[in-house]
């Protein structure tokens, strides 16, 4: 898949998550690619608006003794709960591109984490959590763009070939191992908090060989959630794995693997 | 919603005599049921009474719809163990035509619109919108695959967007 169908497959996803098409995972992928992506803003702009109209399509005359059966009901809770009236509450509107971005910090807090526990950010959100994660994505973010390691064209890739149907997926108890073409991808959402001192160190296998290389080390977020991409060729690994090691990490694994999985 | 912000009962009396039909309409559609869909419409208004800060401008018919998706959606939840789908959060967007549109637009121009689009994409981001369900589940269903869904529904959000933009505006 070239540069050019990549970004065609990813508006595609855009546009299903406007209608709400998308499981939760690859719903916060493409609010990442949305917040990062001119484009991809003004196409989710346009479309979930037009999404949002077909809700009147369901507007429809209710029999009346339904509606008052309703109403009833309602209006006995709220009047219970009125208050005497003249106090104003508070309310704020958030600027509305700066809470896609910062929901784009979050979502992409959720690429690294590619979540299981995924939210309403309208209703059910955890803000807490959430500027924690946006939090730790922002420290995750600055520290790749220092080193030069991750640049928007890197991120959209990553979004691609995870959210891909033709991605291989490797499910280990932590998470997901994801292969699409010759990249090698950890979405791990359940990894146990780390001692003092320690880090996760990834190891690979040549095909046809039991001898683990070690490869790149990571640390969770405080979550237990990590997404990280190995500096493999897939088409030459057979096995992959994952173990804790004190910091530096280790020239062989020191203690029992998080976990090991066969890419076959 | 100011007024409803200040627990003002008449005010979202006013806004129940508006909305519910829409609200309710919703429910059914997706759950297909009348018992849960009037059920869902009390979870809507009342998060509506208790929650009113939830409302952050923009179009509100938009707003309660999601809202009310979602609620639907909890409900569909409920019943089955089967991939979630995520109903977009209540964004309000820099330039969206949402204000201008929703304002003028109302059930027959919406059908109308939805009249215009061909069978297979109409059909598509009609079942997508009321089933909670996934593409993936979306295209099992429908027996199509799932980059044709997926090309399908793009293509038809477009084109609908162009006739909601010509029965407004016509």
């Amino acid at each position: 898949m070239n540069g050019d169908s990549n970004r065609e497959a990813m508006l595609e996803q855009v546009a299903l998550y406007a209608l709400g098409l998308l499981p939760r995972e690859e719903a916060a992928l493409v609010i990442a690619f949305i917040a990062n992506d001119d484009e991809a803003y003004a196409e989710y702009r346009d479309l979930s608006s037009t999404a949002d109209a077909l809700a009147l399509s369901a507007d429809e005359p209710v029999d009346s003794a339904r509606t008052a059966r309703m109403k009833e009901r309602l209006m006995a809770r709220v009047r219970a709960d009125a208050p005497a009236r003249g106090t104003l509450a508070t309310r704020s509107i958030a600027p509305a591109r700066g809470w896609l971005l910062g929901a784009g910090l979050l979502a992409a807090a959720l690429i690294f984490s590619l979540i299981t526990v995924g939210q309403n950010l309208s209703l059910r959100g955890d803000l807490t959590t959430a500027q924690r994660r946006a939090s730790t994505l922002q420290s995750q973010l600055a520290q790749s763009e220092r080193s030069g390691a991750r640049t928007r064209n890197d991120l959209t890739q990553t979004l691609t070939d995870l959210v891909s149907p033709d991605a291989r997926r490797y499910d280990v108890a932590e998470g997901t191992v994801i292969v699409r073409s010759n990249r090698v991808y950890f979405a791990l959402s359940k990894l146990p908090a780390l001692p003092r001192g320690h880090v996760y160190q990834a190891w690979t296998a040549a095909k046809g060989s039991s001898a683990m290389q070690p490869s790149l080390t990571f640390t969770p977020n405080p979550d237990g959630v990590a997404v990280v991409q190995l500096p493999v060729d897939a088409d030459k690994v057979g096995v992959v794995a994952v173990s804790v090691e004190p910091d530096g990490g280790s020239k062989t694994p020191t203690t029992t693997p998080t976990f090991v999985r066969p890419l076959s | 919603m100011e007024r409803v912000s200040a627990r003002d009962d008449a005010a979202f009396e006013a806004l129940y005599d508006a909305y519910h039909r829409l609200v309710f309409g919703i429910g059914l559609r997706m759950l297909g049921d009348p018992a849960l869909a009037e059920d869902v419409t009390q979870t809507v208004f009342l998060k509506l009474w208790t929650a009113p800060q939830a409302f952050r401008g923009g179009s509100f018919v938009a707003w309660v719809s999601r809202v009310t998706r979602n609620c639907a959606l909890d409900v569909l939840r409920s019943r089955a163990a089967r991939p979630e789908s995520e109903i977009p959060a209540d964004l309000a967007l820099d330039g969206a035509l949402e204000d201008e549109i929703f304002v003028r637009l109302d059930a027959q121009r919406l059908r109308d619109a939805l009249s215009t689009l061909p069978t297979e994409q109409r059909s598509l981001i009609e079942q997508g919108f009321f089933a909670g369900v996934t593409h993936t589940e979306l295209a099992r269903r429908t027996d199509t695959p799932l980059g044709t869904v997926k090309t399908r529904i793009r293509s038809g959000l477009h084109r609908l967007r162009l006739a909601l933009g010509e029965q407004v505006s016509g």
